[in-house]
């Protein structure tokens, strides 16, 4: 048999590709039936920073949980094709953008009426548009980010054209089109809006672009860090989903390798789990490799009351302190599990992805305290925290 | 919508053969002509003799390539060409637009869809484009450098993740694949070569005529036929087999063939009620063909075959006798006639039987007879190193050496993919040592099977419990598909096995075993993988 050379990350986390894009075609706007509805298709929501957990089901639903009851409250239709299941929240948590039609349209729906409020077409004429993940609306609520990976479809022939900002106006309507795009690298996959209007491009690197005019600046290389090849396999950034919004952090985990011997020499070398943490406040920023690779996860979610302990979900939900590398808990899924977040108190973990059903746990034990059969297929589809004003 | 989209897929993926049924009437159809007729609305006719239409007169591909191609313009452009243009179109494009014998060289074992090959390309090849399909899908392909780069950006139009997957984003797999990759292979794989052309100058025999065939199939083992190729159009042939396994059962069957690109012979066949394809290459003389056949819905199962028109020897079964030892030797070929000879310290007893293709001896190796090959003898007819003579068997390889089994069925469409497997024994050779270079390969030994977990955590999850059985001719039938209720997670009938073969010579027993994933379903199912 023949052994890759290990100089790439290859084999070691490909069992955590990307999930197949297959969807069933488009429904109808407006709520689906839901017990506690009242006519007009609405449930009783409560505002004044209530929570809500929302997430996206196949063929195409947004779902609301009340992270109080963890009841589904209601579902909205999602016009299109199921994409990825991207979620973007408003900061009054009231509007969630979400990412449709095989990840080319954006449809802004009022999670407490399911009235769709806002949608961008994002492909036009001849150009096909995608967006991988990335969504992101400004700290004032005021503009909705889209990187848009577009491809020009010739007659006989497509020819891939450089990536963009896209930025929106979120007042623009059904038929919103961008306000300004600027160029961008390839490869972006998770972006948020920092306070300071900045939003982070989540790629091989870590950069952030200024989007009244295009300035980018580096924040921390990855895949083009400057450290010694013999010494670190450059990093490989596996970034399917966006959160953070309830400690108000932008966090990218990474994996790497640091061979303590020979390159190549996996006995002697360290497995390792890194993460770029930028606090979308203050712009602060966290780089480190502490957690040994033993656990697969797409994400890392940071718990309220001490950001130095993170969780991680795949077959495990597991607990880790990123300074000293600590495992400080694990428990055993009944299934594989892509997503996670929490409430703001950091009580409530809620894991979710891959199939229907959202796990719920307390954070010190990690025992579930409560589980919640959704009507479809979570997918890839994002988890994120509405918190209504 | 995901059931039809699996029907589709299947249907596809066994389309090319079907074509062996087309009537004769197509070949004659001009392919330009209907590539004017159904492809212009996209492809630019130039006007340029040399390059009519765009893009596709900038490429060439074998008939399965043809294929693939023109059934994606159906599926995904929206073209519309009834089948029996379709048909005349692979065969016009192969025939115009195809590969050179030499050019398919080393590559073919994806056309033939032989299971289980580990494939070892450059690098950057390797890296940017083996991590989801075969690398032969690549070097069975010829361009121009600016096709190549048209090729990557049809990769990100078609399959727009591609640069997000593990081994891709971690680095500029666009870049590198358009700045990098496509200008090798522009160099490796150059639309314009001097193969081709030498080829398409070269005369093309026609393949009528009586063949003796002799290959191996998984369930019955090795066989011989006698095979009677008609020709019922230019490239277009009827065929008979009429033979026997080696236990003597019978074996019948007809069928009809296409010849693509003056040698790519492809045919349906149904053996004894199963259905089944051919996908042979003959050589330049006309006068043999090799390849793999195969069952139409189960390509996994079947084996290597050759059939000569020349007088020749195809097979020697077994291949190997130990010094003292009196046993019957087999001997297959073509027009076999003459005495027999099989080299020094080999008597031939006697003849127990013969007719013009075979013939059974029952052969002695002295005591004193030297280790080592010897070639086997039929009048004027030879075969180099046919025959093997040993002290002892010294060790055993288990083929192929790393091995993938599907689960299927269970309620879902898909069915299982099984394996099979084979012991090759091997004498020490002179320094008396076994896994050395001067090893003497006896050939294939018979064998019995058994399954053990893989490793400790294969142990832990009980794999050998679900993940399938080995039958006694080395078949291994994998278990049902779908979320296992008794499983860790309800996981799938997924295992991790070891296949143990344990073959017994004499006194001696001698086992060596090999590595077999059982994994989920292949739900992408592609012509060429």
């Amino acid at each position: 048999m023949i052994k890759p050379v290990f100089s790439r990350l290859t084999g070691a986390v490909r069992t955590a590709a990307l999930g197949a894009v297959l969807g069933a075609g488009a429904v109808l706007t407006g709520c689906a039936g839901m017990p506690g509805m009242d006519s007009a298709g609405k449930t009783e929501m409560k505002a004044g920073g209530h929570e809500y957990m929302l997430t996206v089901t196949r063929p195409n639903k947004l779902h609301v949980v009340d992270t109080e009851t963890d009841k589904l409250l209601h579902s909205c239709d999602v016009p299109g094709t199921f994409g990825n299941g991207s979620i973007a929240i408003s900061p009054d948590g009231r509007t969630a953008y979400v990412l449709s039609n095989m990840m080319e349209d954006v449809y802004g729906i009022d999670i407490t009426n399911c009235e769709i409020t806002f949608a961008a077409k994002q492909s036009y004429a001849n150009i096909q548009v995608k967006t991988f993940i990335s969504l992101a609306v400004s700290a004032d609520g005021k503009e909705l980010y889209t990187v848009q990976n577009p491809v020009r479809k010739h007659i006989d022939r497509f020819e891939t054209m450089p990536p963009r900002l896209a930025v929106y106006n979120t007042n623009a309507g059904l038929n919103a089109k961008p306000d300004r795009t600027f160029p961008v690298d390839r490869r972006i996959t998770k972006i948020a809006a920092m306070e300071n209007g900045e939003v982070i491009l989540g790629g091989g690197d870590i950069k952030a672009i200024n989007p009244d005019n295009g300035e980018t600046r580096l924040i921390t290389p990855l895949q083009n860090w400057e450290r010694a090849p013999d010494k670190w396999v450059p990093p490989d950034a596996f970034a399917m989903h966006s959160m953070g919004e309830h400690v108000g952090e932008f966090i990218m985990p990474y994996f790497t390798i640091r061979w303590n011997g020979e390159p190549g020499d996996e006995s002697k070398a360290d497995f390792l789990w890194g993460h770029v943490r930028i606090d979308l406040k203050n712009g602060d920023l966290e780089s480190i490799e502490t957690v040994p690779f033993e656990f697969i996860v797409f994400n890392w979610v940071t718990d309220p009351n001490n950001k130095d302990v993170m969780f991680g979900s795949f077959n495990q939900l597991s607990k880790h302190n990123v300074k000293t590398g600590e495992t400080l808990g694990v428990h055993g899924m009944d299934h594989t599990y892509y997503n996670i977040n929490m409430t703001q108190d950091g009580q409530k973990i809620y894991v979710g992805g891959a199939g229907n059903t959202i796990s719920i746990h307390e954070p010190d034990g990690l025992k579930r305290i409560g589980y919640l059969q959704m009507p479809g297929d979570m997918s890839t589809s994002d988890l994120r925290l509405a918190v209504l004003k | 919508m995901k059931k039809n989209k699996i029907t589709r897929a299947l249907l596809g993926a066994g389309a090319l053969t079907l074509m062996s049924l087309s009537p004769a009437q197509a070949q004659d159809a001009d392919g330009a002509s209907i590539i004017r007729e159904r492809c212009t609305a996209c492809h630019i006719d130039s006007g340029d003799a040399d390059k009519p239409f765009s893009r596709i007169s900038e490429q060439r591909k074998t008939p399965e390539g043809w294929m693939m191609t023109i059934s994606r313009m159906q599926k995904l452009r929206g073209a519309v060409i009834p089948a029996d243009e379709k048909r005349a179109l692979v065969k016009y494009l192969a025939d115009n637009q195809g590969l050179a014998p030499a050019e398919t060289e080393g590559l073919r074992y994806v056309l033939e869809k032989e299971p289980n090959v580990l494939e070892s390309f450059d690098p950057l090849i390797q890296e940017t484009c083996v991590r989801c399909h075969s690398g032969a899908r690549i070097a069975l392909q010829r361009r121009t450098e600016e096709e190549w780069k048209w090729l990557v950006h049809f990769h990100m139009g078609q399959q727009p993740t591609a640069e997000l997957h593990a081994g891709a984003r971690d680095r500029d797999w666009f870049g590198i694949a358009l700045n990098q990759v496509a200008p090798k292979l522009g160099q490796d794989y150059a639309l314009n070569t001097q193969q081709w052309s030498q080829w398409q100058a070269a005369t093309k025999q026609p393949l009528n005529g009586s063949w003796a065939m002799s290959g191996f199939l998984p369930q019955k083992g090795n066989f011989n036929a006698d095979v009677v190729v008609t020709q019922t159009d230019k490239d277009h042939y009827e065929l008979t087999l009429n033979g026997q396994y080696e236990d003597g059962s019978k074996l019948s069957g007809s069928g009809k063939a296409v010849v693509y690109t003056g040698y790519e012979w492809r045919a349906s066949v149904t053996v004894d009620g199963v259905k089944m394809r051919q996908v042979l290459a003959a050589s330049a003389d006309g006068k043999t063909l090799t390849g793999r056949m195969f069952e139409r819905d189960a390509d996994v199962m079947g084996g290597p075959v050759t059939a000569v028109k020349a007088n020749a020897i195809t097979k020697i079964s077994p291949s190997y006798i130990k010094q003292g030892e009196r046993k019957l030797i087999t001997i297959s070929g073509n027009q076999l006639k003459g005495s027999v000879a099989l080299g020094s310290g080999v008597k031939v007893i006697r003849v127990e039987s013969r007719d013009n293709n075979h013939l059974t001896v029952l052969v002695e190796a002295s005591r004193s007879a030297a280790v080592g090959s010897r070639n086997v003898q039929v009048g004027k007819t030879s075969s180099k190193a046919a025959l093997a003579v040993y002290d002892q068997l010294a060790r055993v390889e288990i083929t192929p050496v790393e091995s993938i089994a599907r689960v299927g069925g269970g309620g879902g469409l898909i069915p299982k993919q099984k394996s099979w497997y084979r012991a090759v024994g091997y004498a020490a050779g002179q320094d008396g040592k076994p896994g050395t270079a001067d090893d003497l390969r006896l050939g294939y030994m018979p064998a019995t099977w058994s399954l053990k977990p893989f490793d400790e955590i294969a142990e832990h999850d009980d794999d050998i419990r679900y993940a399938g059985t080995i039958d006694s001719r080395g078949i291994f039938t994998p278990g049902d598909a779908g979320p296992n209720p008794d499983r860790k997670m309800s996981t799938n009938n997924v295992g991790n096995l070891a296949v143990v073969g344990t073959v017994q010579d004499g006194q001696q027993t001698v086992s060596a075993q090999t590595h077999l994933l059982v994994t989920v379903q292949k739900f992408v199912q592609a012509l060429i993988d």
